[in-house]
């Protein structure tokens, strides 16, 4: 996109304006038929504008281009929208896809009060405990810490498919939703008759049923649970449980959006490239825990911004992999990477009850281009029309003061001490004296 | 990453390491802090019968004043040069190259003697020692020796230490800051842990507004640390000015021939030892 604003003559963030869905149309069918249903690309944008602190960057930018300070600046953008929320069954059933996209859970009401939330997405690592505990604690007003979620073993989760495709909260998460709705549902009943009152003057707050227009007459729902465990009084024609089972499956995809906007240091002298800022804005519906999103981002950030800049697999002419540990084959750290300023904006999805979009993905989509982007506005100027990836120094150096696009990397033997690398090894073994 | 079986020895002192390396047969390995070897063990790539550990061998830690130097015992860790208060004073610059080396984890366990001993020309300390023209005391069955810097970087992981042999210190000339000099480590790597593309040890002596002295190592522009001599001998004398310097680095390659591989061409490496050295001893010199 980028490429094709310089092309034009356009400024690069008007090209995309000029293109995108506003907000006021949406929802918005796409010619191929997916149904977009929620965003402001423009809301995003001015948001991690700001955050980026754009115009003085630019300014910034203009000032050490007139003076020919070694160190250039350079800004890239990466607007970008996503399809998540895997998937409408039917929809996968029209495209001959193995299975079905729904996903299931179940609530189970102990008679001590606790909850039990068996979901089929397993995490890896994702949160899926903390945020299902906050669904189902929201959705029957229980305490969080009353929750415990199970997952990941068929023995105790039968039922599900796959965390992937930033699809668990969206999908399910959803099935938690559904599932507590009714155990709500078979309490309300269980309630009435225990207050002798019609389920109709029932209101349910707070994880208490209570009878409307008579103070006093209520009940929890945990004691509930424990009632109907007992059985001892319930009402005819209903089974002795409030235990139930949910399985969604979402009528559309979601739509996540965002902007991410990255300000790269260029060093002209060695092709050395720095992140000086990185802002993301992302729009990925209700937000069920923050900590957890940003958590996502920043790992997304880090994963996309190191195949622009650091990782890269090198085979020589008979085929072996000459990057084949983490000496050779980098991966940024904390020291390496910048301060993220991440920001949400939030327009929530119609196509399931949490509102929610996913945002697993989220940073490694947007942060690459981005980044790229950055380094070839920060070097544009100097004759540089591409870059490959990753943007080791020696291939900056070599596009600025030879042209190109700094060519592929000697897939020769690294020279990193020992540890991996065959000859060095070999000599480390056979001739060092590692005292 | 097991390595294959091997017999092991503590001694504590530096007689009785000798002792057991004399003892040991001809496939005996002599481990310090182990940042290097142990992860080639690991790997297979080496075998040895014996491995004769250092650590507690006291007398190879810290530093002491002698005379006109400073003695670095083989054994003592980045971490306690880092801490060293004579080094922070007369050999700032191994401190400042000290804390470049790795990781944090790695600076606790890893040693100054050790690191020298291995000789990897990407290592960051070795450079320093030839540019500071450090003297090496070498224990062996036969007695001390001591073999200067530039004799002691013999080739590619290679040193004048032969079999049954130990480093036990190195010799450090007193730089202060109050005597003129300012010293700078310039060092050039992709993310933070890695080895050095290339690097520049840098320390210079002003008097008035002129270098009277100039000392350059440089890492990795080849099998061995390397000195910038020309550039050194176009420094001294001559005012101080960012032409002069910027003069003086552009000879800082002259002479090297450092490998093609992986991490960077020869031609790029030549480039970033220029541009490198002229940043270290503008910031040594204090432009």
């Amino acid at each position: 996109m980028d490429e094709l604003a310089v092309t034009l003559g356009m400024d690069p963030l008007e090209l995309r304006k000029k293109n995108w869905i506003n907000a006021e149309e949406f929802p918005f069918t796409t010619v191929a038929g997916l149904e977009y249903d929620s965003g402001d690309y423009g809301q995003a944008t001015q948001q991690a504008l700001e955050l980026l602190g754009y115009d003085e960057l630019r300014a910034e930018q203009q000032r050490r281009r007139e003076s020919g300070d070694p160190v250039q600046l350079g800004i890239g953008f990466s607007t970008f929208t996503e399809m998540c929320g895997l998937a409408p069954s039917r929809v996968l059933g029209s495209l001959a896809f193995g299975a079905g996209g729904w996903e299931s859970a179940s609530i189970r009401m102990l008679p001590t009060g606790k909850v039990e939330v068996v979901t089929g997405s397993t995490p890896h690592g994702q949160g899926h405990e903390t945020a299902w505990s906050q669904i189902a604690a929201d959705s029957l007003g229980v305490p969080f810490e009353d929750v415990e979620v199970l997952h990941g073993d068929t023995a105790i989760s039968s039922r599900g498919l796959d965390t992937y495709g930033s699809r668990s909260l969206v999908v399910g998460g959803a099935a938690v939703v559904k599932a507590a709705e009714k155990v709500v549902q078979k309490a309300r009943k269980i309630a009435a008759h225990l207050l002798e009152a019609s389920e109709d003057d029932l209101e349910f707050a707070g994880g208490t049923f209570s009878v409307t227009g008579t103070p006093g007459a209520s009940i929890g729902i945990q004691e509930v649970a424990l009632a109907i465990f007992a059985a001892h009084d319930y009402p005819e024609g209903i089974e002795p449980s409030i235990d139930a089972e949910a399985t969604f499956d979402p009528e559309n995809f979601s739509f996540p959006h965002g902007t991410h906007i990255c300000a790269m240091e260029i060093d002209t002298e060695t092709g050395f490239a720095r992140i000086r800022k990185y802002a993301c804005v992302d729009d990925i519906g209700t937000i069920v825990n923050p900590m957890i999103v940003e958590g996502q981002v920043h790992g997304g950030l880090a994963q996309g911004i190191s195949q622009a800049m650091f990782e890269e697999a090198i085979y020589d002419a008979e085929g072996n992999l000459t990057t084949g540990s983490f000496v050779d084959y980098l991966l940024p750290t904390a020291a390496d990477l910048p301060h993220f300023d991440t920001g949400n904006t939030v327009h929530a999805a119609t196509s399931n009850p949490l509102g929610a979009k996913g945002v697993g993905e989220a940073g490694c989509i947007a942060s690459t281009p981005a980044v790229v982007n950055a380094a070839l506005d920060a070097v544009r100027h100097l004759g540089v029309t591409d870059l490959l990836m990753p943007l080791t120094p020696e291939r900056v150096w070599r596009a600025i003061h030879h042209g190109g696009d700094g060519g592929d990397r000697d897939p020769g033997l690294s020279n990193a001490q020992g540890v991996t690398s065959g000859a060095a090894a070999t000599a480390a073994a056979t001739g060092g004296d590692d005292q | 990453m097991i390595p294959a079986a091997f017999d092991y020895a503590r001694p504590t002192t530096v007689d009785e390491a000798l002792q057991v390396i004399a003892d040991g047969g001809d496939d005996v390995k002599i481990l310090a802090g182990g940042q290097s070897l142990i992860p080639v063990m690991r790997l297979r790539l080496a075998a040895p019968e014996l491995l004769v550990d250092l650590t507690r061998v006291e007398e190879l830690r810290g530093v002491r004043e002698e005379g006109h130097q400073l003695v670095v015992g083989a054994m003592t860790t980045h971490a306690d040069v880092l801490a060293d208060p004579l080094l922070a004073r007369y050999a700032p610059l191994l401190v400042q190259a000290t804390g470049t080396v790795a990781d944090r984890q790695v600076r606790r366990r890893g040693t100054f003697g050790g690191a020298l001993a291995h000789a990897d020309p990407a290592g960051d300390l070795p450079a320093v020692a030839l540019a500071l023209d450090a003297e090496f005391v070498i224990a062996g069955p036969g007695g001390r020796r001591t073999v200067a810097a530039a004799d002691f970087f013999l080739d590619y992981l290679t040193t004048a230490l032969v079999d049954g042999e130990i480093l036990v210190g190195i010799a450090l000339p007193k730089l202060a800051a109050d005597d003129g000099w300012g010293v700078r480590y310039e060092k050039f790597n992709r993310v933070a842990q890695a080895w050095s593309i290339v690097a520049v040890a840098a320390a210079v002596r002003r008097e008035g507004g002129r270098i009277t002295e100039a000392r350059i190592g440089l890492t990795n522009m080849g099998p061995t640390p390397l000195r910038a001599s020309a550039t050194e001998a176009a420094l001294v004398g001559v005012d101080v000015s960012l032409e002069t310097v910027t003069a003086a680095a552009a000879q800082a390659a002259a002479g090297t021939s450092p490998s093609n591989d992986l991490n960077a061409q020869a031609d790029y490496r030549q480039h970033l030892a220029q541009v490198l050295t002229r940043r270290a001893v503008t910031a040594a010199a204090g432009l």
